[in-house]
This record gives structure tokens, C-alpha cells and sequence, in this order.
């Protein structure tokens, strides 16, 4: 952290929050609001005059609640910058000044009862969101008794505990009598792999950092007992197996199995754990003078102001969302945006650090580059045609479009902030938005032809270019039978199959149509494919009113992977094709006659 | 717990509750023939 402090070309806003982010890669603007710290930074020498005369004592966060703090502080020893600050929620001193102790002690006049929060606009080409974790609270676990029992900590807790800096200078007490335990009992897996108590995922150190701990313990106290209780020990990084082996041989004892209650008994404050175990058999009593819960990790929880303010894609756990799990696993979708650490997903130190340098070198070969180029499909906006109604904005995953509603001036795309998924072309009430490469009337052309003879014994089928489509390449690389008057158009997005594309087939005589995309957790626009399922939705109304069946109009999601759902699914719309009847044909063409009269519009 | 509503499939016209909030798209699955064309039914 020094070193980052010292460096001339790193600039740290310690104490500082992102309130907004605008723009594009190569151009963004980060509004950072620097917190009042009340206390002059450049003058401050963290001499602690101030802190010894602070009357007021509060939880130190930094210690997890296990030692105080005073109201004037330095929020760690090692922070940078080495200067104190103060929460002015807890001062005595403010307007009108009660207290003033530490603006008299502070030789150096450093104190300001009068700062202001400020805010910064700092122009930068890329972005790195590390924002880490946070753990899991395993208050509503009941059967642990923590908070209920003292000698009940978690693993974050007992990583304070024994931190030679930490509030006991790195003594292993337990809490009721500050004397030193004779048993330990670390409880793994709290908070994780388990869906109905809990997060269904693994959160990937919790093992280690146990494995960890029992090595430190039986280092500093060879005569104190410990028992881990677990699922499975996963030692699968390098050097891990042989530590795990090393704490057993230390004298660690593995038992199989979870604690299904904790008791304590009122007088000793010992605590009764009783586990059934594969190890032993039954259900068993261990007693122990204190139980670390090696809590999981869970998602920062302030995750949805950071995904709203960078337009980035969450995973079903929580996490931040990577472009591609493989081939972009630092990137997310939103260009010139990378992850690093546990913001990603849990993960060690090792990993993080890992990550980090990836990300740091994706982003280092943008920024040398010094230009980006821009995705050949994007979206353009025909100013004529637009009536500055807003809805494109709305709809853009990637905050691409800006339109002044206001001024009533027609949007604008920014071609290197747009990934071209279709989706604003798709909603414009009055076709405003054409897709280059990717135009209405290219698409209505293969409508068309696709329609042009016999279109009662044809099926249509709109597939997305990343999933569906690449389901369809799967199906047939696999010989998947499916029937052959299935129709496809690709899309780069299903977001793009605009409502008009599926009317004018059915007035072109299809008697079933089909649209289909990546499964919600794959879109390849961040969450462009919503916009297909509400626009389908609303399609089954419309149809519905207009006296044609909506079962006509079918939507699936068929990943890459699913080339054998790909040729279900034709099969299947294939039967359904088979039902529709040449007299709803007919009456759905002259329903929908208007749909095929020329627009005047030519996008 | 999630509201739950009721859904019909429109490829085998199966009729089940799933989870539901008002404004809120998610992924739905027809829990009988594994369709995604699943639509709420709405309150005549
Ligand atoms: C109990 C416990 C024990 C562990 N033991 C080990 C171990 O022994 N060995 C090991 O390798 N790993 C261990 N880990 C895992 C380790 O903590 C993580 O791998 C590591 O901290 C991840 O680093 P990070 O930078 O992703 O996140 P963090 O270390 O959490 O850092 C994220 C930083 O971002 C800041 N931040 C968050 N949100 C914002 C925001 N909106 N604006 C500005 N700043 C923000 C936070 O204040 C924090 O400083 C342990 C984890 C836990 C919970
Ligand atoms: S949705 Fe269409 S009309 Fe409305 S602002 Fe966007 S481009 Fe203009
Ligand atoms: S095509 Fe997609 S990414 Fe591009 S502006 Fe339209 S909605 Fe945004
Ligand atoms: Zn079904």
C-alpha cells in the first residue's frame, strides 16, 4: 500500500466513493465523491495527540467490534495515507462546538470541524472493479448460537484475534474470560454449499484459511486441542495437500460432518457440539472452549449500485459477471471494464493477485493501442424519424444511447460504447434505429424469401448468433435429426427480432414462428434477451386480441451447448406447425394485411 | 418467499405456478415439456 502511495503515477483517493460513471472506453468519467475526513491530510503526521484527548469510544470496524476505537482515528495501522480522520457522526465537537479536544491538542491545525465532501470528475480510458466481498452473516443459523454465545466467532473475527497487530497483539483468548482455550473447534462450510441454509457455492478459501489457522495455533500453542468439523477438505491448490497433511500431523482433527447444534453451558461458558459424523458413527457430544464458523463469502452489498453504474452482468450467485469464462476471464461484457479479485468471484489471495496483473494487462494493451475499434454492427439513428421519446435509452444495456427529451433533439449512439445487440432497433416505436449490416429491410428480405412459396409447410425460426444459432451448427455437426423445412434467420441478438418481423411472417402465411436466444445467464448483451421474453409476452397479447392463436408464436433459449435441445425444439414446433390449419393461415394473412403495405421507411 | 402466479405452456398447454413478481423477467420453463414458451395467465 505504501508503494502505491509513493508512486508518482498511481493517484489514491483513500476515504473516497464512485457516485457516477459516464462515457465509453477510452472515455469515461468517474464522478468520485472524496469524504469529508475533517482532518487536513498533508498536515496530519498521525501523531494520535488528537486520539488520546478524543473522549468519545466507538466499535473499531477494522477489528470487527473486538476492540474500541475513539471518534477521531486511523482507520488501520497500515493505511495510506498515514493520517487520521473523523467520523463526525460520533464527534461531540461539531456545530456547535461541545467538545473541541482534539482541534486543541492538534499542533499542526489539521482539524476542520467546517469539511465538506467533494466531488472529483476524473476523465480515464479503462476500469478496474475490485470491490472484493464481503462474509456471511451467520446470525440467522441459529443452531451455531453466534452472537447468542461470545465464545462463537467467526473466522474473520478469529483472523483479528490472532493477528500480532490485532486487539490482543496476536494472544488466542476466548472472549468470556480472555483466558487461553484448551479446544478449538473450527466449523467449515457456514454460509456455503448449501442452497436452503445459506449460498449454494463453494466459497474457495474458507478450507484453507482453516488449515491455515490450525498450523498458526499449534505453532504458538502445540497443547491446545482442535477439532474441524467439515464436508470436504479441498486442498487442490499448489502446496495445499502437503499443508493440510502438516496440520494434521501438528495434530489437527478432521471429524466428517457438521454440527447440527451448539449448547454452552451457563456456568464454564464451554460449548457442547453435537455432529453426526461419518468419522465416528451416531450423533456425538464434543465439548470446546470456543468454535470458529468459517463464514463464506457473499457479493459486496452494494453490488447493484456498481453494476447500475457500470452497466456490468451479475452471475445466478451474485458475483460479477466475466465476458467469457474462458477466453475473457478478466473482461467484463462492457468494453474497457475488467475484474479483479474476489468482485468476481471468491477466491484466495494468490488468485486475486493473479487476476489482478490479467486485468491490469488487458487493460495496459487497450490504453497502448490508444484507439479501440468499434463492433462493425452497431446501431445508427435516422434523426428525421426520431421523436426523442427516450425509450431507446432505457432499453441499451450498455448505456450507449443519450437522447434530451427535453430539447425533443433526436438520440445519439455512441458507435464505441454500442455492442450492437438490436435490442434499442428492436423498441423504437417509430423505426428510428437501424442496425448496420443488420437493416429491417435486409431482414424483412429473408422473410420474404423464406415465405415466398408454400409458407404453410414452413416453419421460422428467428436464432440468436452466439447461442441458438450455434445451437443449430451443433445439432447438424452431430447429425441431431431435425425437419427439414425449419427456416432459420439469424440475429445477432434475439433482443433484435423487432415486433414487425414476426407479424410480417404471419402475414407472409408462417404458420408457426419461432424466436430464439441464449439463455438469460449467457446473453451476450448483458441482459438485452429481457427485452425478447417482455416483447414475445406482449406479442402473445397482441395476437391473442387479433383472433390468432398465441401458441403459433413459440419462444426457447438454446445455448451453444444445446444442439440436442436445438432439434427438440424443431421437432417439437414442427408438430405444432402441423396443427395449424390452412384456414387460420388465411385469416391471419388478411388480419395482418397492413403489416406487409410499405412504410416509407427505408432502415 | 416469492409471489407465486399461474402460467400455461404454449407448446403443450400444461398449467402450473411459478414464481412471480410484478416487472420483473425472468427465465421460465414449462415444468412438464421444458418449453420456454410460458405465459402468465392473466385474470379475466
Ligand atoms: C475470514 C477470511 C480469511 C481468509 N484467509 C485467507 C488466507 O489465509 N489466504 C488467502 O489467500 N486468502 C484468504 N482469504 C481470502 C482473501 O481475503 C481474498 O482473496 C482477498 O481479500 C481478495 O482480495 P480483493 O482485492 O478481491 O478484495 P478485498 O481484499 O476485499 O479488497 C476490496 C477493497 O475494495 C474496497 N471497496 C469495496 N467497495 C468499494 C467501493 N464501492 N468503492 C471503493 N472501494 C471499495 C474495500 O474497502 C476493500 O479495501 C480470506 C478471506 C476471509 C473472509
Ligand atoms: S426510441 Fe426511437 S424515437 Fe425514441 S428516442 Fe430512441 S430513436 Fe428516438
Ligand atoms: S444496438 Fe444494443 S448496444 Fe447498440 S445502442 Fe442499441 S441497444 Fe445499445
Ligand atoms: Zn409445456
Amino acid at each position: 500500500m505504501a508503494d502505491v502511495g509513493r508512486h508518482p503515477r498511481i493517484e489514491l483517493l483513500a476515504y473516497s466513493e464512485v457516485d457516477n460513471v459516464t462515457g465509453y472506453v477510452g472515455n469515461f468519467t468517474v464522478t468520485v465523491r472524496k469524504k469529508a475526513r475533517y482532518v487536513d491530510v498533508a498536515e496530519c503526521t498521525a501523531c494520535g495527540d488528537c486520539e488520546d484527548v478524543c473522549p468519545v469510544t466507538a466499535p473499531d470496524e477494522f477489528e470487527i467490534g473486538l476492540a474500541t476505537r475513539k471518534a477521531i482515528y486511523q482507520p488501520f495501522p497500515q493505511a495510506v495515507p498515514s493520517a487520521y480522520v473523523l467520523n463526525i457522526d460520533e464527534c461531540l465537537g461539531n456545530n456547535p462546538i461541545a467538545c473541541g479536544k482534539c482541534l486543541e491538542a492538534c499542533d499542526k491545525d489539521c482539524i476542520d470541524y467546517d469539511d465538506e465532501d467533494e466531488l472529483v470528475d476524473i476523465e480515464v480510458g479503462t476500469i478496474l472493479v475490485c470491490v472484493g466481498m464481503d462474509v456471511y452473516d451467520p446470525t440467522t443459523l441459529d443452531e451455531f448460537g453466534y452472537t447468542r454465545y461470545e465464545n462463537v466467532i467467526t473466522s474473520l473475527e478469529f483472523e483479528r484475534l490472532i493477528n500480532s497487530g490485532g486487539p490482543t497483539r496476536g494472544h488466542l483468548i476466548r472472549m468470556t474470560d480472555r483466558e487461553q482455550p484448551r479446544t478449538v473447534a473450527f466449523i467449515q462450510c457456514v454460509g456455503s454449499r448449501d442452497a436452503s441454509r445459506g449460498n449454494p457455492y463453494c466459497s474457495n478459501f474458507c478450507c484453507m484459511n482453516t488449515v491455515k489457522d490450525c498450523l498458526l495455533i499449534k505453532d504458538h500453542y502445540p497443547d491446545v486441542d482442535i477439532k474441524v468439523f467439515y464436508m470436504d477438505i479441498r486442498a487442490f491448490g499448489k502446496g495445499f495437500e502437503d499443508l493440510f497433511q502438516r496440520s494434521k500431523e501438528a495434530g489437527t482433527v478432521y471429524i466428517r460432518g457438521i454440527p447440527g447444534e451448539i449448547e454452552e453451558d451457563p456456568e464454564t461458558k464451554s460449548l457442547r457440539l453435537y455432529v453426526e459424523t461419518t468419522t465416528e458413527g451416531g450423533v456425538n457430544c464434543h465439548e470446546v472452549d470456543m468454535a470458529v464458523l468459517s463464514v463464506g463469502a457473499v457479493p459486496k452489498r452494494d453490488s447493484d449500485m456498481i453494476q447500475r453504474l457500470l452497466t456490468l452482468q451479475r452471475s445466478q450467485d451474485g458475483f460479477f459477471l466475466e465476458a467469457h469464462p474462458k477466453l475473457k476471464p478478466v473482461d467484463a461484457a462492457t468494453q474497457g471494464i475488467f475484474f479483479a479479485g474476489c468482485a468476481e468471484s471468491p477466491k484466495d489471495i494468490k488468485d486475486s493477485v493473479t487476476q489482478a496483473s490479467a486485468a491490469v494487462g488487458r487493460a495496459n494493451r487497450l490504453m497502448m493501442q490508444g484507439e479501440v475499434k468499434v463492433e462493425a454492427i452497431t446501431s445508427t439513428v435516422i434523426p428525421d424519424l426520431c421523436k426523442s421519446c427516450g425509450i431507446c435509452v432505457k432499453v441499451c444495456p450498455y448505456n450507449a444511447i443519450s437522447c434530451d427529451t427535453k430539447a425533443k433533439t433526436p438520440a445519439v449512439v455512441v458507435e464505441a460504447a454500442c455492442a450492437g445487440c438490436g435490442a434499442c432497433s428492436a423498441e423504437c416505436p417509430f423505426g428510428a434505429i437501424t442496425m448496420k449490416h443488420f437493416t429491417d429491410s435486409q431482414i424483412d428480405a429473408q422473410i420474404d424469401a423464406m415465405l415466398s412459396d408454400n409458407p404453410q409447410d414452413k416453419v421460422l425460426a428467428f436464432a440468436c448468433n452466439w447461442c441458438s444459432y450455434s445451437g443449430a451448427d451443433l445439432a447438424g455437426t452431430n447429425r441431431f435429426q431435425y425437419p427439414a423445412n425449419v427456416r432459420l434467420i439469424r440475429t445477432m441478438c434475439s433482443g433484435r427480432v423487432d415486433k414487425r418481423f414476426v407479424l410480417r411472417a404471419f402475414a407472409m402465411g408462417a404458420p408457426i414462428v419461432l424466436v430464439s436466444g441464449c439463455h438469460f445467464a449467457d446473453c451476450h448483451y448483458i441482459n438485452a434477451v429481457h427485452w425478447t421474453q417482455r416483447r414475445v409476452e406482449k406479442l402473445w397479447d397482441e395476437l391473442e386480441k387479433k383472433g390468432i392463436r398465441p401458441e403459433r408464436l413459440q419462444l426457447e433459449w438454446i445455448s451453444a451447448a444445446e444442439g440436442q435441445k436445438f432439434a427438440t425444439v424443431m421437432r417439437a414446433v414442427e408438430e405444432l406447425r402441423q396443427k395449424v390449419t390452412r384456414d387460420e393461415i388465411e385469416h391471419t394473412r388478411k388480419v395482418l394485411a397492413d403489416v406487409l403495405e410499405p412504410t416509407g421507411v427505408v432502415a | 418467499m416469492a409471489e407465486e402466479a399461474k402460467f400455461c405452456c404454449l407448446r403443450c398447454g400444461a398449467e402450473f405456478l411459478l414464481p412471480y413478481t410484478p416487472g420483473v423477467t425472468e427465465e421460465r420453463t414449462c415444468p412438464n415439456c421444458g418449453s420456454n414458451s410460458v405465459r402468465r395467465k392473466k385474470d379475466k
